[in-house]
């Protein structure tokens, strides 16, 4: 039977950064996962802490620590989490701009609304350097491409109110692109132009026609252009240094609805460095039971191309994810449930779920809905006291306490959590070393 | 479209019943106006669960209205059949129906003239698998889906081929007497807030739930029981033909299959207002376990939605009990000539069905011809309406082979789910140009699917940005409809935005309204998903808190 010391459940940007982090102390960790998660459906950046009224996201961690909130104990680990993992894209090829002390900025979104950042990838950068009062922000997309709308765009970003005070663009103007060939495309989306970025005499064509575009609606005027986030998958460093030698004026990429491309190079550059440090990667098996004796985790059996896996291990990471994510699950009778062990989920009561307006400032209460651990995230059973298994560990979106769309708060707790489970995990496993053979299980995907 | 300063007859509604009387008015020569407070098909019609009645479910305790539906669903499938899907349906005898009424449920049928076959439990058991097992005997019925936004904008254009016309966002908020007859109706728009008068000759009220605040603009009293009855959508069409429990009506006992969804309905609850009601959770669990007597499974079906119409039930008051269910009352409609309370050219239309929409019409009009001194008869029955040529309703398949034969760059799948291509959503825009993004949706089925808008309605808002914005590059002129908001905003370019960001904001919180009630289980997944998107990268909450635009949404409709 296939064994590992860790298994992580999981592959959200909190279960790829402990099972990266675990791969690299030397621990043999298979990471396993139904499919793609948070990286796939975001925007790319990380978004560690943006509740209403902090300046930097430093400030965010620690007004949130000071309330019931992952933060209260996971605090002192974002700071070397996050640079821990910045360091790692960098040498990956994928910098990021920004830190904990970077101010928190409004940058456009695909709808031409705008959101609250402060670290994000470096094609997303130049949205947070503050505007100057005479320049110009040009929207540029492909014609046709369905998922973003250069004229509407423009529109509702030339709207003071978007900007909620923040400083902006004196001018919004939006540009159709056409590009060679994809008159022709019925359902182009995000996916297809990404690997035409990729194709070096493709981008090459199409890099120029952006310039061209842009440099007629710039007019000479200083300002910044904002494009798509679609320069690019495997090539992505190449395409988009070709496009801001070639632009007159500095571009930055806007994040689109799914599947999201700034997340998809950084899930690619997270599973490479898993690989690369030995560990396992499997996406497309689904784990249908976990088994435990005497209080302890001893295998997780998953559910792929009409068999059973089984693997030994001697941990177990969480990183299933929230409501969003299937970690968690309402049952229908007003329950919520964690599905794979049953651990105790803290909940509002069912009348208190959902306030009345979608949009509401607040958010949802039953955004708060998780597991509760104790300070080294160990599932705590009903009583809120008793370790519920000793060798669990749970990491991001199913921890309870964060609110995640209103504090902005998501990527820095599946960081934090991330990098806390894999430390607390490697001490353990540093103490009983275990063999590395061979694992016998398919490649992923 | 400007207001007419004289007409024959002002009709005060613009759902099916309302469309229908302006059709029979124009055909027997009245030239008539008809005005509506909001879009057309947005009360009552266009919050129906999508049934063209065989009549099976009147046989039991209202024969007339079970005859009227039979006659008129042979008649809508002769004039309407591009409206209609024929499904067929089965009245299904579940270990919970009463013997007594299924032993006289055919009986019943042939008195009513409704056509019906039993048909054995195993055969239907082969073509519906989902259906319970345990039903032990079924009747095929002639039921049907049908699409009340076609059916309208058809029946409308028969009037207007008639030289009547219908006036959209116009509200009456006034009518003058003179001695014992209305004389002029006084209108406001309500995007512009521009009032006008309507001389006219006679008023046909079609408000359905709305007719007793219609009819006190006169001093008449007219007494409705909006009875709200609330519908769930299911993410997929577990049967292809319409299931009916064989019994006396009741709660959650039929299931429509509607293009690529199925509605579950109803419930029938007494409410004072039919502008003021909301959806309890406690309703959908009603509905859930009745319907799961039909579909044993249906617990473990994703309801993507719920939401509710308001029947225009009357009755006299005397009987309405406040909040006792109001099944007893008759769906059959009731013509109400207020001469009878000194008002000589006022007649209200209330109760009925939309399958017996075109019926109530020839009626009413009956009543009103017959006091105007016109003879002509009705001949609404007779041909196929305009726009209705294809003779059958679509399928997802139709759709797709049109979108294959037609590729090219204006083809991109907007909504995947109900493969509404951009050059359908053009064509479309160009027919029916200045209008809502919500009437794309209602003309196109845009949003209508399984993922309910999420990934198309910026898209839709996103097309119609760019066409404002092409409009005003070449003509260096505010895109038609734009003058409303004149001094309201910066400029057109911030028109064009708040008229996506009502499109955007509005469709999240109207969508999250009928996901609050049933969000369980997959579906609360979505909602997160969905808010994840919205907010998390999209940053709509930053659009949602802009000081709300001077306009609605629908200012563009202003050139209409």
């Amino acid at each position: 039977m296939p064994h590992a010391d860790v298994v992580v459940i999981g592959a959200g940007l909190s279960g790829l950064v402990a099972a990266a982090r675990l791969a690299e102390t030397g621990a043999t960790v298979t990471l396993v996962a139904k499919g793609h998660a948070s990286t796939h459906w975001g925007a790319g950046g990380l978004d560690v802490a943006a509740p209403v009224g902090a300046g930097t996201p430093a400030e965010g961690v620690a007004r949130l620590a000071a309330e019931d909130h992952p933060y209260s104990f996971l605090g002192p680990d974002v700071a070397p989490s996050v640079a821990w993992l910045l360091e790692r894209l960098e040498a990956s090829g994928l910098p990021y701009a920004g830190t904990l002390d970077t101010p928190i900025r409004r940058v456009p979104t695909a709808i031409g609304g705008t959101r609250r950042v402060a670290i994000v990838p470096a094609a997303q950068a130049a949205a947070l350097r503050p505007w100057d009062r005479d320049e110009l922000l040009v929207v540029a997309g492909p014609a046709g491409f369905k998922d973003f709308w250069p004229a509407a765009i423009a529109d509702s970003l030339g709207r003071e109110s978007v900007w909620q005070g923040a400083d902006r663009p004196s001018h919004v103007t939006g540009v159709s692109v056409e590009l060679a060939g994809i008159a022709d495309r019925n359902n182009l989306n995000a996916m297809h132009l990404a690997r035409r970025f990729d194709d070096p005499a493709q981008r090459a064509d199409d890099i120029g026609r952006f310039a061209a575009a842009v440099r007629k609606a710039a007019g000479g005027r200083p300002g910044r252009v904002a494009v798509p986030a679609v320069f690019g998958l495997g090539e992505h460093a190449e395409a988009w240094e070709e496009l801001r030698a070639r632009l007159p004026l500095e571009p930055f990429e806007i994040p689109l609805v799914p599947p999201s491309i700034p997340g998809m190079r950084l899930w690619h550059v997270l599973r490479e460095r898993i690989r690369a440090a030995g560990g396992r990667v499997q996406i497309g098996e689904a784990v249908h039971r976990i088994h435990v004796e005497g209080g302890r985790v001893i295998a997780v059996e998953m559910e792929a191309a009409a068999r059973t896996h089984l693997i030994r291990t001697e941990a177990l990471i969480m990183a299933t994810g929230g409501l969003a994510g299937g970690g968690l699950v309402a049952t229908g009778d007003g329950h919520i449930v964690e599905p794979l062990l049953n651990l105790h989920v803290d909940a509002p009561e069912h009348d208190a779920w959902l306030v009345a307006d979608a949009l509401d400032p607040s958010g949802h209460p039953i955004e708060a809905a998780g597991i509760a651990t104790d300070a080294g995230l160990r599932p705590l059973a009903h009583d809120g006291r008793t370790v519920a298994l000793a060798n669990v560990l749970v990491a991001g979106a199913l921890l309870a306490g964060q609110r995640s769309l209103r504090e902005r708060c998501g990527d820095g707790i599946a960081v934090a959590s991330g990098w806390r489970a894999a430390n607390e995990l490697a001490t353990d496993a540093a103490r009983t070393p275990i063999g590395r053979e061979p694992l016998a299980v398919r490649t992923d995907q | 479209m400007a207001v007419p300063h004289t007409v024959d007859v002002l009709v005060i509604g613009g759902g099916a019943t309302g469309a229908g009387v302006l059709r029979d008015l124009a055909r027997r020569g009245l030239k008539s106006v008809l005005v509506e407070r909001s879009d057309f098909g947005t009360g009552t019609t266009g919050r129906y669960h999508g049934l063209l009645h065989s009549g099976g479910r009147y046989v039991g305790k209202d024969k007339l209205a079970a005859r009227e539906c039979i006659d008129e669903n042979r008649v809508l499938r002769r004039i309407a059949p591009a409206s209609i899907e024929d499904t067929g349906g089965y009245f299904v005898a579940t270990p919970d129906d009463p013997d007594d009424y299924v032993e006289a449920f055919a009986e019943n049928c042939g008195l009513s003239g409704v056509d019906f076959d039993e048909v054995r439990v195993a055969d239907l058991l082969a073509r519906e698998p989902a259906l319970n097992p345990k039903i032990r005997r079924a009747f095929r019925t002639p039921d049907g889906s049908i699409e009340p936004w076609q059916l309208i904008e058809s029946t409308l254009a028969d009037a207007k081929r008639h030289g009547s016309t219908a006036l959209t966002y116009h509200r009456v908020v006034g009518m003058e007497l003179i001695g014992n007859r209305i004389s002029e109706v006084t209108l406001r728009d309500e995007r512009t807030g521009t009032v006008s008068r309507v001389w006219t000759r006679f008023v046909v009220s079609a408000a359905g739930a709305w007719a007793g605040q219609i009819a006190a603009l006169a001093n008449v009293a007219v007494e409705m029981t909006p009875g709200k009855g609330t519908m769930l959508i299911y993410n997929h069409r577990m049967t292809d033909a319409v299931i009916n429990r064989c019994h006396r009506s009741s709660d959650g006992d039929i299931m429509v299959p509607v293009h690529t969804v199925a509605i579950l309905g109803t419930t029938d609850i007494k409410v004072p207002d039919p502008d003021e009601y909301e959806i309890t959770r406690a309703e959908v669990v009603r509905l859930v376990s009745e319907g799961a007597k039909m579909f044993p499974d249906l617990p473990r079906m994703r309801i993507l939605r719920a939401y509710a119409g308001v029947r225009p039930l009357y009755q006299p008051p005397a009987d309405a009990v406040p909040g006792v269910g109001n099944r007893s009352i008759s769906r059959a409609h009731a013509i109400l000539d207020h001469a009878d309370q000194g008002v000589e050219n006022f007649v209200s239309i209330v109760g009925g069905k939309l399958t017996t929409h075109r019926l109530m019409a020839e009626q009413t009009v009956d009543v009103v011809a017959a006091k105007m001194g016109v003879t002509t008869r009705c001949t609404t029955a007779e041909e196929m309406l305009p726009g209705q040529e294809a003779g059958h309703t679509y399928w997802l398949g139709h759709r797709l082979a049109d979108h294959e034969e037609e590729g090219g760059g204006d083809a991109a799948l907007l909504c995947e789910c109900e493969l509404v291509d951009r050059r359908m959503v053009d064509t479309y825009l160009d027919t029916h140009w200045p209008c809502s993004i919500d009437d794309v949706r209602r003309g196109t089925r845009v949003g209508m699917g399984p993922c309910q808008g999420a990934f198309c309605t910026f898209r839709v808002a996103g097309l119609v940005a760019e066409r404002l914005d092409q409009h005003t590059a070449a003509t260096g002129l505010p895109a038609p409809g734009a003058h409303v908001v004149d001094g309201h905003g910066p400029g057109t370019g911030a028109l064009h935005a708040a008229i996506a960001d009502r499109a955007l904001t509005g469709f999240l919180r109207e969508r999250f309204k009928g996901t609050r009630p049933i969000a369980e289980g997959r579906q609360l997944q979505e909602l997160m998903m969905t808010n994840g998107i919205y907010v998390g990268v999209l940053g709509l909450d930053s659009m949602a808190s802009a000081p709300a635009p001077a306009v609605d949404e629908e200012s563009l409709h202003a050139a209409r």
